[in-house]
């Protein structure tokens, strides 16, 4: 894992008003990624969710995939993905339930790139993602 | 500048100098611009990575002066202050470490004179100030006979550092240790006299005292590997995590029944195979797999690396290690293709790294779903595995979770074609003899004429491997790609 390329990610997301830390987990680095906005107002649902996302294995090589939600989260039920656990996480003191949500590998954004895309830019897919709420 | 006392440096410390044929070419036009008889000179930047014992500075950049930069009334080599300034002022706003290069003139060997000693005393104080923690690095060029004869010194962590061994793109050049000449080359051995007397007495001694790093031990890798061993290339660094299999047999040069029973590491069994070709190879064995950091650090050290696996990361860690590590290698690829019973494919494919090439990103040849997989732990796989049955059996796409890769077919002559081909290129690159006359090389035994197919390719807008040459250590965000941490600890035999 490029430590210093995701702190560089991540910097480029806090100018931005993005607020993502790197976190180690047992066994696992995510990335957490905090208030990403929803469209949950409309079902009554907070406006905003923490998200945590993996750290491919010999990242920036391995592609960025998945997207997490609090176990228990009102989202799960109406994100794409959301009923399909593919394994928890613990993570800042909470547990994690990764979705099967896969942007970069066929689930509608582009091919993985790792000279465009990183942990900014999956961001845009991580609004994308709670934006459209079934 | 004040004449300061002459400055001793210490060799405990290997310094490893390396260049890329675009930069040298500039930089040798350069110094060497009023040649015979005066010096000339420019600064320049360069990256660098402390391995284990070795200092690695990778030119990355030649600043070169300006009219009235330096003073052409004088012989010897006397820069203006205004571009000593610049040096300095743009040193604040990049990483990398700072130096002068200069010539001596014909027949002065590059052994550093007085006035070098004062200026190599005064510049490392000054741009210390600008560039804290950053080597300074001195670095004299002269033509000696027939070879290029290059010395240096490194200011760093308040000592001086002899540079004990230059290496650049495909271009041999001698080290002069201290200024010092490296001594009478010992007589060619007879086992190699046919080389030698097909590509010279010099060639041979260039072979001697080369390094080539061989990354994948199995049916190519040991075919290279027994080629080079034979040739009398000094030192092998030989990588392969694998034990053999009894199916590697059929391929695998050196190879015998019991090293299956064994499970012997390939490393293992390619080091022995070495040393009773040629006892005299030194051989650094390692069980482990680019890009992890102690075999980082040795492949760094060496003249070109032969990327001999299947494996696409080991592919994209080559290719970033070309490009800002300048690690020149060449990567090779064998297939065996059939249908209906009939091969009707036998393919070789040869990629050369320099690090001026589109690196491996831009030529298309990473698939990066493949890699993510190969990356991935066990218990990931197993878990993304299931998903993908679970997929297929709800009727969905499986693709997201799993794709198989399918096993890829080769037989023995063909892996061994492959690898002596690429060992082949390699001696001519170490002796300067003969370069390899493509950028991407594919052939097709089962072809009339072989269908040989050179794939020219360009960079693409916007990689990092444009903008990142020869910056070492210090482009360690632009790394394609980092070890997982799942990997076995690197294992050195």
């Amino acid at each position: 894992m490029s430590r210093e390329r995701i702190e560089r990610e991540l910097s480029i997301l806090r100018e931005g008003k993005q607020i993502a830390e790197l976190l180690d987990t047992n066994g696992r680095t995510v990335v957490l990624y905090r208030d990403v906005p929803t469209a949950g107002a409309q079902f009554g649902l907070p406006e905003v969710a923490d998200v945590i996302v993996p750290v491919p294995s010999g990242y920036p090589a391995g592609l960025i995939d998945l997207a997490g939600l609090p176990v228990g989260s009102p989202f799960l039920a109406r994100v794409r993905g959301g009923q399909n656990s593919q394994g928890l996480v613990e993570a800042a003191g909470r547990q994690w339930q990764l979705a099967s949500y896969h942007p970069h590998n066929g689930g509608g954004g582009p091919p993985w790139n790792q000279c465009q895309h990183g942990f900014h830019t999956y961001l845009d897919h991580l609004i994308a993602w709670l934006d459209k709420l079934a | 500048m004040a004449r300061q006392t002459r400055i001793v440096a210490n060799n405990d410390t290997q310094v490893l100098v390396r260049m890329a044929a675009p930069e040298f070419d500039e930089l040798r036009s350069l110094v060497f611009r009023r040649y015979p008889d005066a010096e000339w000179a420019t600064f320049a930047r360069f990256g660098w990575h402390a391995a284990a014992s070795t200092l690695v500075l990778t030119l990355a950049k030649v600043d070169a002066p300006s009219i009235g930069s330096l003073d052409e009334r004088v012989d010897h080599v006397a820069i203006a202050e205004p571009y000593t300034l610049n040096t300095a002022l743009a040193a604040e706003q990049h990483p990398l470490a700072v130096g002068v290069i200069h010539s001596h003139p014909r027949g002065c060997p590059p052994r550093p004179s007085f006035i070098d000693d004062d200026m190599d005393g005064y510049y490392s104080g000054y741009f210390e100030g600008f560039a804290p923690g950053r080597p300074y690095v001195s670095l004299i060029l002269s033509q000696m006979e027939n070879e290029l004869a290059i010395s240096g010194r490194i200011w760093w962590r308040k000592r001086w550092l002899l540079v004990t061994r230059v290496v650049v793109e495909r271009n041999p050049v001698q080290t002069w240790i201290g200024g010092r000449h490296p001594g009478k080359r010992p007589a060619a051995p007879e086992r190699i006299a046919r080389l030698t007397a097909a590509l010279g007495r010099e060639a041979s001694e260039r072979l001697r005292r080369s390094t080539v790093a061989v990354i994948g031990a199995g049916g190519t890798g040991s075919a290279a590997i027994e080629v080079l061993a034979r040739a009398g290339v000094g030192q092998l660094i030989i990588v392969d995590p694998d034990h053999l299999d009894e199916s590697n047999l059929e391929r695998v040069h050196g190879s015998r029944p019991e090293h299956a029973d064994r499970k012997t590491p390939k490393v293992t069994l390619a080091r022995d195979h070495v040393l009773s070709i040629n006892p005299s190879c030194k051989v650094r064995a390692f069980r482990g797999a680019l890009p992890q950091k102690e075999i980082v650090d040795a492949v760094v050290c060496a003249d070109l690396a032969l990327g001999c696996t299947d494996q696409q990361h080991s592919r994209l860690a080559l290719s970033d290690l070309a490009v800002r590590y300048l690690v020149p290698s060449l990567d090779c690829g064998v297939l065996l293709e059939g249908d209906d019973g009939r091969v009707t494919g036998q393919i070789i494919q040869i990629t050369r790294f320099l690090a001026a090439d589109p690196c491996a990103l831009c030529r298309d040849m990473i698939v990066s779903t493949r890699v993510a997989q190969e990356l991935m732990s066990d218990s990931e796989r197993t878990q993304r595995q299931e998903a993908a049955r679970l997929a297929r059996a709800r009727g969905e796409d499986d693709n997201p979770y799993w794709r198989n890769q399918p096993q890829l077919n080769t037989v023995g002559y063909l892996t061994t074609a492959a690898g002596a081909m690429a060992a082949g290129y390699a001696i001519g690159w170490l002796t300067g003899r003969f370069d390899p006359p493509f950028s991407r090389l594919q052939m097709n035994l089962a072809a009339k004429f072989l269908d040989v197919t050179d794939l020219e390719q360009s960079p693409q807008p916007g990689c990092v491997c444009r903008r990142v040459r020869g910056w070492s250590d210090q482009a360690i965000a632009d790394a394609l790609i980092t070890p997982p941490s799942h990997w076995k600890p690197v294992q050195t035999l």
